[in-house]
């Protein structure tokens, strides 16, 4: 009997020590952020991707958020805590992350990193962008439609490859209902200063756009300048209807749950590979709602036409012909510009107004 | 009632080292209450503040990271601070020596010569001093303020880095981003021990000091640097120059500043990109205060300052504090502080008419 109860103990003890041992396995997540997570904009889409994940693994994971942290010397160093700290799955998300990234990946290379719109690999280390420009040629079509001026404007934050390439985009679709509309864009150089960001928006109004883009501005600044101003408005990434709620022309929004949850099910399964990710409306990250009401049911109708053809690959957003800023033919009819060459694009379609600074 | 403030004549010696301590434990006490209201864990919070930064070898070698450029700032801006001179643009002039100084590897990507740092720092010190010498200039020849004039410069300094990011020093290969190519081994200071980001630039601040404390508190120029900023008539009759007090503190002011920017993109950074100073240039005004203008409380205050900012860090990630939160019980920390040591100093004394207060001053 005696003998009985100490097996007992044993395996019960042996039991408590094997639950132990999984509570071990819930998988750490860091997550560092450029903005505050906020209400809208880049880090609250990034921060509900996340959340996402949480929701299927439940108590399988940790998720440690370190919000509004600067790129720089002080990121490199939260990075290294984070992973000093058991986190095994980083999600870096901003740019100027990369090299500090990429150089806490290399000494790790056991631990998966996921990072925001950079360009460098390695092989536990994905860069990952949304093709927002699927999402812009759409809202061009709209716009084209609702523009008495025919003229758009675009405030926008850098000249970086990524946001050229929606206001290429946005451009391309206006231009396929009207082509004689015309884009005005003012880089602002900054994805976070709501006074310049009004200010410029302000000034292309004042130039006669009736359409305002917000290309990746992290506050509502642009789109209340719309709404003030009488100018249909829309911007990325989450939804700021409720800032223009008569002149939201509606949002490119980007879900990262798919994206995340795939990262985070293949580090699980070990086998995570460091590559470009490059995502669009087919792996559902981007996805255009809160369609204004002003757009005819025509004009939905044909929208909801070319977004067919785009998730299933019949047409892309750059498919030839192509003509650039100078008039020259660029990417010859029956062809298309590669999603290599999109990831690097330094040159405007013929439509946009305003010179790429250089 | 007004109150005015009176200095002491004797100022307790006993109480001024417990000044420090008396601050910790009021911050302490406040933000206690803060982190319990927020509903975040206390002990771990304090934990991650004071201990945390001395727990593993990676953390201490971070603090000495931080230590280094706060030092080296502080140092000079409190020589100034003693004449008179504000200086409060360190921040543009460490920007302007972390610009002149990647001018080397933005124009010499593929060289590998011995001589690419020497020609860095040279280059970082004379940008930092040529940026602090404008103001000295106006401030000599126009008797332009000083504190506008080296503000506004940092304002400039911030636009021209944001140009050449954007413009012509732009990584080609880099897709527009705003920063240069990532310098060269030959382009960057060697880390002390493998793995960590701590590198030889530490010895510069730390001869600094020396340097300074031998010039301060040893050397007859020191003085005749004090006098002529605090009394410029009595020091034109002793025959010491008041311009030369302007030149002397902001010329040392923009070297060290100079020298603190290029060290970080020759240190941690290794390139040049939008965020250079990480604020070096406004805490040192802070850790030159914080020492009391003085050579070796200057070095634990910028001592106390990395510790403190380190730990803020590790309190983001470990204890998921808010970054608010933690610059919250900086700020606390430093109020603290400034206000025991002012109440140190001094003494509270009703101020009923303007000549009871002025005789409390004379008496």
């Amino acid at each position: 009997m005696k003998t009985m109860s100490k097996l007992l103990t044993a395996a019960a003890l042996t039991g408590a020590l094997i639950s132990t041992t999984t509570q071990a396995d819930t998988l750490d997540i860091g997550v560092l952020l450029p903005s505050p997570i906020a209400d809208v904009g880049w880090s609250h889409a990034l921060n509900e991707g996340i959340n996402a994940v949480k929701e299927k693994y439940g108590d399988g994971v940790t998720v440690n958020v370190v919000e509004n942290i600067q790129e720089g010397p002080d990121a490199d160093r939260i990075m290294n805590k984070m992973v000093g700290d058991g986190n095994d799955f980083l999600l870096l998300g901003s740019f100027g992350y990369m090299n500090g990234g990429l150089k806490l990946a290399k000494r790790n290379p056991q631990k998966s990193f996921i990072h925001a719109s950079g360009y460098k690999t390695a092989a536990n280390f994905s860069p990952f962008t949304a093709k927002y420009y699927e999402g812009a040629y759409l809202m061009g079509m709209a716009a084209a439609e609702l523009t008495k001026t025919k003229k758009l404007g675009v405030v926008s934050a850098f000249a970086i490859p990524e946001l050229i390439s929606t206001i290429n985009g946005f451009t391309l679709g206006a231009r396929s209902i009207d082509p004689e509309i015309t884009v005005d864009v003012i880089w602002i150089n900054s994805w976070f200063d709501p006074a310049k960001a009004q200010d410029s928006a302000k000034a292309l109004l004042a130039g006669g756009a009736d359409v305002l883009f917000s290309n990746a501005q992290d506050t509502p600044s642009v789109v209340t300048v719309g709404e003030e101003g009488g100018a249909y408005v829309f911007n990325l990434n989450s939804s700021m209807k409720e800032y223009a709620p008569t002149k939201y022309l509606g949002v490119v929004k980007t879900d990262w749950a798919p994206f995340f949850v795939a990262s985070v099910d293949a580090h699980l399964a070990g086998n995570f590979e460091g590559q470009n990710q490059w995502l669009g409306m087919t792996d559902d990250v981007v996805v255009v709602e809160d369609w204004s009401d002003d757009i005819s049911a025509d004009m939905k109708a044909k929208i909801a036409a070319v977004q067919a053809d785009i998730v299933s690959g019949a047409r892309h957003v750059y498919d030839g012909p192509l003509v650039n800023q100078a008039g020259e033919e660029v990417i010859a009819a029956g062809t298309r510009l590669e999603d290599g060459a999109i990831l690097g694009i330094d040159w405007h379609v013929e439509g946009v107004n305003s010179p790429l600074p250089k | 009632m007004v109150f005015k403030l009176v200095k002491r004549e004797h100022a307790s010696q006993w109480m001024l080292l417990v000044t420090p301590l008396l601050a910790v434990l009021l911050s302490i006490v406040v933000s206690s209450l803060l982190l319990v209201i927020l509903g975040k864990p206390v002990l771990l919070t304090m934990h991650s503040f004071f201990i945390a930064p001395f727990e593993n070898f990676y953390s201490i070698t971070e603090v000495f990271l931080k230590f280094g450029p706060l030092l080296l700032i502080a140092q000079a801006l409190a020589v100034g601070f003693r004449a008179k001179v504000w200086n409060i643009g360190a921040e543009g002039q460490m920007i302007i020596g972390a610009i002149c100084a990647s001018a080397v590897p933005v124009y010499f990507v593929d060289s590998t010569s011995g001589w690419m740092l020497p020609a860095m720092a040279l280059l970082g010190a004379i940008g930092g001093m040529a940026w602090a010498g404008i103001a000295a200039f106006l401030k000599t020849r126009f008797n332009a303020n000083e504190i506008l004039v080296t503000l506004m410069l940092s304002a400039i300094a911030l636009q021209l880095l944001y140009y050449l990011l954007l413009g012509p020093w732009k990584d080609p290969m880099g897709f527009n981003f705003p920063q240069t190519v990532m310098f060269q081994d030959e382009a960057l200071f060697a880390p002390l021990f493998s793995g960590v980001r701590l590198n030889t630039s530490i010895f510069i601040p730390i001869a600094f000091t020396i340097a300074v404390w031998l010039l301060m508190e040893k050397h007859f120029a020191g003085f005749k640097l004090e006098v002529g900023g605090q009394a410029p008539d009595a020091a034109t009759y002793a025959g010491f120059s008041a311009k030369k007090a302007v030149w002397v503190s902001l010329l040392l002011a923009g070297f060290a500043a100079g020298i603190a920017g290029m060290s970080e993109v020759a240190g941690p950074i290794g390139q040049l990109q939008r965020s250079v100073t990480s604020g070096y240039g406004y805490a040192g005004i802070i850790v030159a205060y914080l020492g009391a203008l003085h050579p070796i409380g200057i070095v634990f205050a910028a001592f106390f300052l990395a510790v403190l900012q380190i730990g803020g860090d590790v309190a983001l990630v470990s204890a998921d504090l808010p970054i608010s939160a933690v610059q919250v019980f900086q700020g606390l920390l430093l109020i603290f502080y400034l206000s025991v040591y002012t109440l140190v100093n001094y003494r509270l004394q009703p101020a009923r008419t303007e000549k009871t207060a002025s005789q409390g001053v004379s008496s």
